[in-house]
């Protein structure tokens, strides 16, 4: 399904507009358009998804009424201020879609800097179209290595990438003193990824521990045979690598054959921050224990916490990294516009490259020309938390990785 | 290779088997008595997962799963009724001259539709009733309380329509029709009648898979697209329009599938399915009880 959204945020806009500011744009106009590629529609994770663009809406309220806009004396641009306009664009989480999306937000809707991906395959599709175009891509939360690693002029990120989540994991079963690991993995650049990776660091004797990845199709909703074989093998810690739909299943599939939790399981990502996840789950998703980017005892910069009030009072919810990331890069569009005093992508993309941004956490952002997978690449924190109680919420998780944040142990069910 | 993992591979096998079975036994019913094939048996599927979850959730409680169930398969069944009556029904009365094109256009249609408004009504994501019924040992297997009610549940209602087409009036009508329609009408059956309720009923069964296995492989938009493809894979194997084909189709599938994954690679399971349906193409083209047939 082909969803398009176009979402004006922009408030009160000015009639001065840019021209004769002394501002190069995409074409002089009253409003700048900021654009999210993201998953709004299956076979995406569309709920993560949505999680993103509420982070994007918050973002573009922030700068058109904290900021004021962009421009207008910020960062010593002179230029009259601009309100943004954000447009959403529904990848589905597949290649050809987010290939469709990204040109429509740079041909159609003149985004000036584009966000909002959550599908390592998608986003690895439209980052040629990012250097084509010369427009921006930021990766909210997409971690395939490749999508660094590849040096494209124009893509940059803010999440952390395969390699950094292989070395969480495998820290986290070194400082359990568990040596046998499998793996489920999905048939997608991210699972394929994360199994890569893993490989790589034990091959290059990281961590003293033996690993069985599975590959699995991620339209498959039947993954007993794949756990089961697992179940005879008697492993240390199942790492549960699906996105979305898959993720659910193989919790409670491994519940229903009695893997999991009398075998520990580890998340890949913070699916389980999310609202629906007792609600699918119920007793069976207990004991998880899973990789998250933020929890609420985390100390936020001023700005995320902005973010975090304004999002419980806006949302009538409480904000998770999916919303705080999304908000935090429609920011670092605003503040590298502001540094580079124009709206013309090339320039937003140099002032990335150089320039030094706040961002919801503390310690700021920088987007380094660095070797390998860091090339434009900012990683935020890591930790693994677990679940122990029945609809406990994650703010009462405890940390169980890594040691300098940790404030609870692994708790094997009763 | 440890006999205990065998076995359980084989019970999940013969499980997920025997709801491939009530899949496929849907579309060949549909095919056989109305000679057209019903592309959106997977929504339909979708659509009893909703019912089932939306009348636990809402209206019965999760205690009472077992009365939800009988009323999700009416729901997707009435609406099959409508939908034949309405969309395809014309097929039958003389006023569309490509009958297979226009079945394939309209049942491809209604997947678009029904996926979508399923992402419309209840958004993009996936539901779960609570487990049917806690997990019993078979011997020295677990297995999951609602696949165990899925398994039962699918050879209950497979010998309902076993019983109901073979010894009922209406059977055996259902069964003229398919046999010979023009026969069927000469004999003073009603035969626009009898492609309304066969309709029903072969998406009924659809529906029961779904609202069955609702909390098994959890209720979401495209949670039919998979059946359907497996559905498909069981009538070839089993042969277009046999009854008998398909449930034996579906069981072969569910444990060639299990099996593979012992004996070779869990990776490429639904490989295993591809692979056994192009061995029967090889072997018997026409499937295992497919009759071969010549037209002028």
């Amino acid at each position: 399904m082909k969803r398009r959204v176009a979402v004006n945020i922009a408030v009160g806009t000015l009639v001065a507009g840019l021209a004769g500011g002394g501002t190069v744009g995409w074409p002089a106009s009253v409003s700048v358009t900021l654009g999210v590629l993201t998953p709004l529609s299956p076979p995406g994770d569309a709920s993560a998804g949505q999680l993103i663009v509420r982070g994007a809406e918050l973002g573009v309220q922030y700068i058109n009424t904290v900021m004021g806009g962009v421009f207008g004396g910020k960062a010593g641009c002179a230029a009259p201020a601009a309100q943004v306009r954000l447009a959403v664009e529904d990848s589905s989480g597949v290649p050809e879609k987010a290939i469709a999306g990204f040109r429509r937000l740079v041909s159609e809707d003149q985004a000036v800097g584009v966000w909002g991906a959550f599908h390592s395959s998608a986003m690895l599709a439209a980052a040629p179209l990012a250097d084509e175009f010369q427009v921006p891509y930021i990766s909210t939360a997409a971690s395939a290595a490749d999508i660094t690693k590849k040096h494209f002029a124009a893509v940059f990120r803010t999440h952390p990438i395969d390699p950094d989540r292989a070395a969480a994991w495998l820290g986290f079963v070194q400082a359990q003193g568990w040596h046998k690991v499998a793996m489920l993995a999905e048939n997608t650049d991210y699972g394929i990824g994360l199994v890569e990776a893993t490989r790589s660091l034990i091959a290059a004797g990281k961590a003293n521990v033996t690993l069985d990845a599975v590959v699995f199709d991620r339209t498959s909703s039947d993954l007993t045979p794949q756990l089961l074989k697992f179940k005879s093998e008697k492993p240390d810690l199942v790492l549960n690598v699906g996105v979305g739909t898959p993720a659910y299943l193989i919790v409670k599939q491994a519940h229903d054959i009695g893997l999991f939790p009398e075998t520990p399981m580890l998340g890949s990502y913070d699916f389980p921050v999310r609202p629906e996840y007792w609600k699918n789950l119920g007793p069976a998703g207990n004991s998880l224990a899973f990789i998250s980017y933020y929890h609420p005892r985390m100390a936020l910069s001023p700005l995320g916490r902005w973010a975090a009030v304004e999002y419980a009072k806006r949302y009538k919810d409480v904000a998770i990294y999916a919303n705080l990331n999304s908000f935090g890069d429609a920011v670092i569009l605003a503040e590298a516009m502001n540094q580079a005093c124009s709206s013309d992508p090339k320039r937003i993309i140099a002032a990335l490259e150089r320039g030094h941004f706040d961002t919801w956490i503390g310690g700021g952002v920088t987007f380094p020309r660095a070797e390998g997978v860091y090339w434009h690449q900012w990683s935020p924190p890591m930790i693994i938390l677990q679940y122990t109680q029945v609809d406990q919420t994650y703010d009462q998780a405890p940390i169980l990785y890594p040691a300098g944040m940790k404030t609870g142990t692994y708790t094997a069910p009763r | 290779m440890d006999t205990t993992l065998i076995a359980q591979y084989v019970l999940a096998g013969l499980v997920i088997g025997v709801i491939y079975c009530v899949m496929a036994v849907g579309i060949t019913f549909i095919y056989s008595v109305m000679k057209m094939i019903n592309w959106a048996m997977g929504e339909f599927y979708m659509i009893g997962g909703y019912l089932q979850y939306l009348l636990i959730t809402l209206w019965l409680g999760p205690s009472r799963w077992y009365l939800a169930l009988p009323l999700a398969v009416l729901g997707a069944g009435l609406l099959g009724m409508l939908i034949q009556r309405v969309l395809l029904r014309p097929m039958f009365v003389g006023q569309v001259e490509r009958l297979d094109e226009y079945a394939t256009i309209v049942t491809i249609s209604l997947t678009v539709l029904f996926r979508n408004l399923a992402i419309v009504l209840f958004g993009p994501y996936q539901f779960s009733p609570r487990d049917y019924a806690p997990a019993v040992m078979l011997g020295p297997l677990p297995l999951n309380g609602s696949r165990l009610v899925a398994l039962l549940g699918a050879i209950v209602l497979l010998g309902v329509f076993a019983v109901g087409t073979r010894w009922t009036w209406f059977g055996r009508a259902l069964r003229a029709a398919a046999q010979n329609r023009l026969g069927a009408l000469s004999a003073g059956i009603n035969l626009p009648w009898v492609d309304t309720l066969a309709f029903g009923i072969g998406v009924g069964l659809a529906g029961a898979a779904g609202a069955l296995l609702a909390p098994v492989f959890l209720v979401f938009p495209e949670s039919g697209a998979l059946s359907t493809v497996k559905g498909f894979e069981i009538i070839v194997i089993g042969g277009l329009g046999s009854l008998p084909g398909s449930i034996v189709g579906g069981l072969l599938l569910g444990l060639v599938e299990s099996l593979g994954s012992v004996f070779f690679s869990p990776s490429f399971r639904d490989v295993y399915g591809f692979g056994l349906l192009l061995l029967i193409l090889a072997l018997r083209p026409a499937g295992l009880w497919g009759e071969q047939t010549r037209e002028a």
